[in-house]
């Protein structure tokens, strides 16, 4: 039984965006998150490996890649678990609507590219809350490289030159982020994530996300003045 | 062959605190090294990087049960596939304080639920022998108290049984001791009285190891 399958019943309202780094979710929270304060509504934001437990340990292990994909994916779950139980399950209770710059499906879409069972990191997971919106960036693997390594070369994990696909950087990063795309593309269906196109402008994509979270919340009886 | 495919053998003792693990494991290294045969050992919470972060985050009592179980995974899965595979693949005997029906016993006892417990060990492999040191509660406690004195977690006060320690640690201890109960036969457990002599428990174990030694399953 995974809870990330059924509706939550708090009073508050979780909101997720997904995609790999260079998919523009981060400046979508963003604009979404000044919006909502406007608004008046209170808000908290939360981002991946962002704990105060774990989140130094799991930085410094990446720099020195001394640790399994299947450590790794626990890691991140620590740092999950955490933020869930300190910061997302609270404020839901108290009726805030909670951002979160990724969520439980990064893991589903990054572990499993490194190798990892794709059942079991589900099951690692499933104590996670059913977001009540959540938003997938869908991008192909060239345009996000062209965005984020215009004057750099990709990073070692997000290139995933762990996984020794290739010695190049560039070609490494396109098969591994391959992998990570093909991992979201699957979860649309499966966990009923909403796909944007990443390519689309910033306002059409912002108006589209007020759009459905509008809906959301009225739905909770929420009305958002604007 | 062995039970879970590798060259080596996997050899666990399991137990609760106080239990006397650590003196049997050390009289059976010496016994199987006497013999010529290559012994690693590996402890519970151990691995380089996570082991202090456990240690640490209960120092300011950070952890919940769900972010308390995930570590422990985490610092198990660390030593499985950097110690403990690589040691058994070339042909070493392992010789394991703990393994994860350690955690399965104390998450369970936290509330976790069992199955998504197992989830998390579910790639482990299966050891060749799994001694388990069996000792009833009242010597438990006077042997901790004698020792190391009582821990916040081990007495399970982050639990919230009672607030007050004997109390937390007699009803947290007799709760891991149902778990370990109930994995005996599952995990066939070969079940050895903790209050016995030292020296009888370690011919226990030896003769135990001894037979499979004999069988030349290794070579």
């Amino acid at each position: 039984m995974s809870k990330l399958t059924e509706k939550h019943n708090y009073k508050g309202t979780l909101v997720c965006v997904e995609g790999i780094d260079g998919s523009g979710k981060s400046t979508q929270l963003a604009l979404l998150r000044d919006w909502l304060k406007a608004t008046g509504q209170d808000v908290i934001f939360t981002e991946w490996n962002s704990s105060e437990l774990i989140s130094q340990t799991t930085k410094l292990a990446k720099k020195k890649n001394m640790l399994s994909p299947r450590t790794f994916s626990l890691l991140h779950a620590v740092d999950f678990a955490d933020r869930l139980k300190q910061v997302i399950d609270p404020a839901l209770k108290a009726g805030f609507i909670v951002l979160a710059d990724r969520y439980a499906y990064t893991a589903f879409a990054r572990d499993v590219a490194r190798g990892v069972d794709a059942q079991w990191v589900r099951n690692v997971y499933n104590f996670a809350i059913k977001p009540d919106l959540a938003i997938y960036f869908d991008i192909e693997a060239k345009d996000a490289m062209e965005r984020i390594c215009s004057n750099r070369a990709p990073k070692f994990y997000e290139a995933g030159m762990d996984l020794k696909l290739s010695n190049d950087p560039y070609e490494s990063y396109m098969i591994f982020q391959g992998r990570v795309i093909k991992e979201y593309q699957k979860m649309v269906d499966e966990f009923g994530l909403v796909k944007l196109d990443a390519m689309d402008s910033i306002h059409s994509k912002q108006v589209a996300i007020r759009t459905m979270l509008k809906e959301v919340l009225n739905s909770k009886g929420v009305n958002l003045n604007d | 062959m062995t039970k879970h495919g590798y060259e080596g053998l996997l050899i666990v003792i399991e137990g609760t605190d106080g239990s006397g693990k650590s003196t049997q494991l050390e009289l059976l290294k010496k016994y199987i090294q006497a013999q010529s045969y290559g012994v690693m050992v590996s402890e519970w919470k151990t691995s380089r990087l996570i082991a202090n972060v456990i240690d640490d985050a209960k120092d300011r009592n950070l952890l919940n049960a769900t972010t308390y179980s995930l570590l422990y995974a985490a610092d198990f899965a660390d030593r499985l596939e950097n110690q403990i595979i690589p040691a058994l693949k070339s042909g070493f005997i392992v010789l394991l304080d703990r393994y994860y029906y350690t955690a399965l016993a104390r998450d369970v006892v936290r509330g976790q639920d069992i199955e998504w417990v197992k989830n998390l060990y579910d790639y482990a492999p299966e050891p060749d022998l799994v001694f388990y040191l069996d000792m009833p509660v009242d010597v438990l406690l006077k042997r901790i108290i004698g020792t190391t004195g009582l821990d916040f977690y081990e007495s399970g006060r982050d639990v919230g049984f009672s607030t007050d320690f004997y109390k937390s640690f007699e009803i947290y201890q007799k709760k891991c001791l149902e778990q370990y109960n109930n994995m005996k036969s599952e995990y066939n457990f070969k079940s050895i009285d903790g209050t016995l002599p030292i020296k009888t428990i370690h011919n226990i174990m030896s003769d135990e190891v001894q037979t499979i030694l004999d069988s030349g399953i290794l070579y």
